[in-house]
């Protein structure tokens, strides 16, 4: 363990922590706004965490203890995931941290027990969520795969610390194909936060509903959980597409000013990006359950050209 | 001192088989899963000193037949298999002090014990076994005992079926075993594994054939169709056994001969690559569709096989082109896996067999809410099904995270596009195989043991007694424990491999989500009620309203409908010649079984009516088996006269 690593482990989390519900929020704004509407304020999903927090859990009388250990577990997942990603600095690598694949089975470990306790109620809805989850998640997989794949190829690392080492702190990509991985990373993101086309977070209808379903039983301070680890994939999503795509100021040395900056710049950007999500979600209707493998197909065909280019090149 | 714990394990095995014969007693019985306890902490000293120093012990030769010799030995590769076997053993003997003990009848009950001891104890020699001989006698000991322990519930007409099925594809193994073997030591002249150092091309046919040999055994797609025949029918306990070490036993008889060819070729690798990818995607996809939960384990069983064969593929492949730190990656990662495929598939046959024999049925859409009724049995079923979906930090991750390292740095094949482009179609369909195992045991954890009961029988259903969960909680643990440490245990092997270090994973997660769970509740203000929450607008939340096995796989059954074919049988019978009078008829939709129909069953109906031709000769008169007798006589001397 290396200072730098150290200072990093304090950091980074913190920061995801802290700076994640804001582009939950800002999504929504923007999204009020393409719809005419006003939205809710910048800080609202704070103070809606804030009061969920306080609210008391309500159990069905038919969950278990999958239930009540799946809020926690799935923070702490999303918490050791954030250790990953690197948002405002990059570390010296150390003791494994930033392993790609390590990374993407932290993912599969919150939506497995996700999954499970959107079972546990018994109530339908519940078991409809997390069915539809677990085939959509299993068919996004190798999407998710490659593209990691074809980002390790063309950074010639398996570490996401050792990858963005290389490009941290330049303008643009290290790499024109990096612009083909990122539209697969952008659609992925928008797949595992579960946005339009493929799920719609701000509806309570049964035909409609992937995430939110899983969820429904969940309550009160369990509900900001789920919600906070939530918001921190988005970030950590972001993050990669983002140091992908335009690592401009991301520093790689432990220096508090270069920090700083960098952390700015990162807030910025992943407004940005947050910008974009909002207008690609309004300008887009949700698709049918059964399109979507064709929506991936479209994420895959990108990694896959990737990895064909850097290999014939 | 090596050699003597490998007796006395054989000599405790030995005893365990001839007891509970000659004494038909409890006690007896008792006695024989003792001793197998013991010969696997026996074992477990022996493999992990010659693991660990690499110090090969020395047994001494039997004259067997004159030319034949049996010798024992053991190297690092045989002493990992053998560690395998120990660490399976206990849980399986705890397991069985209880479980034997629900057999039908006393006679059952005994054959049971003395055919479990010799099981393992041939299983145990095939892998010790020096030579080819011992090798062939044993593994028709291991193939006979485990045929003999499917048909355990003989009466059945089920049973039957599933025993003839298994005896015969049993059979077809190891002719092609014998095939394989006899032209290998045409080859070398020679019955010992040594090393085989021959130009590529030579070794064709004996890789055909033990690749087939073994295939058919370890259930790699398109043989597979004895493991879910044969699951089912075995006692869970066998199954544990057949699941967690048989099929490794021939992993481990394919890997004995790779690893002595010195000059693998290219094709053996991407054969074996495409079989191992086939295997394991079909394997998860028709688990998905199952709902017996033996049978759907047994499918998982050939999906992992699958995985192990895609690690052998890599492994052969990088080897071919040069790359020697990824050719050791991919084959620690196969090698990890049929150990990590050992302990919790044995866990999740137990767990299933706790779960069976307190419902009394395998439909998993009769489950449910078992984590109220058994909550030890569900938690350790919980931890199974982690280490199997391969989420970390548990030990099916470890396994599989060293394939994905290889496979992400196929890069390194630059040299040759087509192959790199090959491997990331592999790539693409092993990811998708994870993930359909994630799902798949979502599936089944949740069906079983979440949510309201479904059947009376679930709901009534009592947690096993004390043997039967201390059983599987064995390997329950080491999956932890192999998982948490994994990075440690290869380095304990001698596999320096770059790994991530999940024993500091492990940490961290234990401590954000004790940190968590302290402030979470010291935040509380008020306590947590029970109530009811939305029910869907239903009047009272009943079994019925709830997700079922067969509702829960239903979107991936429709994504891969193209896999799942289902065929519709008409079969009506009429009064009259023109068909107009219907009398009877029989109407069935049911999934294609296409490697039955296309692949097995057209050969049996061959030989069958062949042999019905042959039969033809069988007149049962004198006079033309005389005149039988003598054409053989001279088309013999006529070939000999010819040949010689």
């Amino acid at each position: 363990m290396n200072t730098s690593f150290l200072l990093f482990a304090l950091l980074n989390p913190a920061f995801a922590l802290l700076a994640a519900p804001l582009y939950m929020a800002l999504i929504r704004k923007v999204k009020a706004y393409a719809q005419g509407r006003k939205g809710p304020k910048l800080f609202q999903v704070y103070y809606d965490l804030r009061k969920l927090m306080h609210k008391e859990a309500v159990y069905s009388p038919t969950s278990s203890w999958v239930m009540r250990l799946t809020p926690c577990l799935n923070l702490t997942a999303l918490l050791a995931c954030s250790l990953f990603v690197p948002l405002i600095f990059v570390p010296e690598p150390a003791g494994g941290f930033g392993n790609v694949i390590v990374f993407l089975y932290l993912l599969a470990l919150e939506r497995f027990f996700t999954a499970l306790s959107g079972l546990d109620a018994g109530s339908a809805f519940g078991g409809m969520g997390s069915s539809r989850s677990m085939s959509l998640a299993a068919v996004i997989e190798p999407t998710m795969v490659v593209a990691f794949a074809a980002l390790a190829f063309v950074l010639k690392s398996l570490n996401l610390h050792e990858m963005f080492a290389l490009t941290a702190g330049s303008l643009l990509p290290a790499s024109p194909t990096l612009v083909l991985v990122s539209i697969s990373l952008f659609i992925i993101l928008i797949v595992e936060t579960g946005r339009l086309p493929v799920d719609n977070p701000a509806t309570h209808l049964e035909l409609t509903m992937i995430n939110e379903a899983m969820i429904l039983e969940q309550t009160g301070k369990n509900l900001a959980l789920l919600e906070l680890a939530h918001a921190i994939k988005q970030l950590l999503l972001m993050g990669v597409l983002i140091n992908t795509i335009l690592p401009i100021g991301l520093s790689a040395e432990a220096d508090a000013g270069k920090i700083a900056v960098s952390a700015l710049l990162f807030l910025l950007k992943a407004g940005v990006l947050a910008v974009v999500i909002g207008l690609f979600e309004s300008a887009l209707a949700k698709m049918r359950l059964f399109r979507l493998p064709a929506f991936y197909m479209m994420a895959f065909f990108f990694s896959a050209l990737t990895i064909l280019i850097e290999v014939f090149a | 001192m090596l050699e003597a714990l490998a007796y006395g394990a054989v000599f405790a095995l030995v005893s365990g088989t001839v007891l509970p014969l000659l004494y038909r007693s409890k006690n007896a019985r008792q006695a024989s899963f003792g001793l197998s306890l013991i010969s696997s902490v026996l074992l477990l000293g022996f493999a992990g000193t010659v693991l660990y120093t690499g110090k090969e012990p020395s047994f001494p030769a039997f004259g067997f037949l004159p030319g034949l010799d049996f010798t024992l030995a053991a190297d690092r590769l045989t002493a990992g298999f053998v560690l395998l076997i120990a660490a399976v053993l206990p849980g399986v003997s705890i397991y069985s002090l209880e479980y034997t003990e629900h057999a039908k009848s006393e006679a059952r009950k005994a054959l049971q014990a003395a055919l479990t001891s010799l099981f393992v104890l041939a299983m145990l020699l095939v892998v010790l076994a020096g030579n080819m001989v011992g090798f062939l006698i044993f593994w028709e000991i291991m193939s006979l005992s485990s045929l003999l322990l499917v048909l355990h519930d003989y009466s059945s007409e089920e049973n039957k079926k599933a025993g003839f099925f298994y005896f015969v594809m049993t059979n077809i193994s190891t002719t092609f075993l014998f095939l394989g073997f006899i032209s290998l030591y045409r080859l070398t002249g020679s019955a010992e594994f040594g090393p085989l150092e021959y130009p590529a091309g030579a070794l064709t046919l004996p890789f055909l054939c033990l690749f087939i040999g073994f295939g058919v055994k370890a259930g790699l797609v398109p043989f597979h169709k004895w493991l879910p025949y044969a699951h089912p029918a075995a006692p869970s306990n066998i199954s544990a056994l057949m699941s967690g070490v048989m099929l490794k036993v021939a992993i481990y008889g394919f890997l004995r001969f790779l690893l002595a060819a010195a000059s693998p070729e290219l094709w053996w690798g991407v054969l074996i690559l495409i079989a191992g990818s086939l295997s394991a995607l079909f394997g998860v996809i028709y688990a998905l569709k199952e709902s017996d939960i033996k049978r759907l384990l047994a499918y998982s069983s050939i999906e992992n096989i699958g995985i192990i064969f895609i690690g052998i593929g890599l492994y052969v492949i990088f080897r071919v082109e040069g790359l020697e730190t990824l050719a050791l990656m991919s084959l620690a990662g196969a090698c990890f896996h049929a150990f990590n495929h050992a302990l919790f598939k044995s866990l999740l046959f137990l767990c299933a067999g706790s779960v069976v024999h307190a419902t009394g049925t395998r439909n998993i859409e009769a489950f449910g809410g078992l984590v109220k009724t058994m909550p030890a049995t569900s938690a350790l079923f919980l931890i199974g099904s982690v280490s199997i979906a391969a989420l970390p930090p548990a030990n099916g991750f470890a396994g599989e995270l060293l394939l994905y390292q290889a496979f992400f740095q196929a890069s390194a094949l630059s040299a040759n596009p087509l192959l790199t482009v090959f491997m990331v179609i592999a790539l693409s369909s092993f990811a998708l195989t994870g993930a359909l195992a994630a799902a798949l045991f979502v599936k089944l954890f949740g069906i079983t043991c979440l949510a309201l009961p479904r059947s009376e029988e679930s709901r009534l259903a009592e947690e096993v007694e004390k043997p039967m969960l201390f059983g599987p909680a064995v390997p329950a643990v080491l999956c932890i424990l192999t998982g948490i440490f994994s990075k440690q245990i290869l380095s304990l092997a001698g596999w320096d491999i770059e790994f991530p270090d999940l024993l500091l994973l492990g940490l961290l997660l234990a401590f954000i989500y004790a940190a968590l769970f302290l402030a979470v509740r010291a935040k509380t203000e008020i306590p947590d009620r029970i109530s009811e929450t939305w029910g869907c607008g239903f009047p009272a939340l009943t079994p019925s309203t709830e997700y079922s096995s067969a509702g829960f796989s239903e979107p991936l059954v429709m994504i891969f409908k193209s896999i799942y074919r289902t065929r519709i049988v008409h079969r009506p019978e009429y009064f009259d010649g023109q068909e107009s009078l219907f009398k009877n008829g029989h109407v069935e939709i049911r999934l294609l079984r296409f490697f039955e129909e296309y692949l097995y069953i057209p050969p049996a109906l061959a030989i069958d009516s062949l042999s019905k031709r042959v039969a033809k000769l069988q007149n049962g008169k004198l006079d033309s088996y005389v005149l039988y007798a003598f054409l053989a006589v001279l088309t013999l001397i006529i070939a000999t006269g010819v040949l010689v």
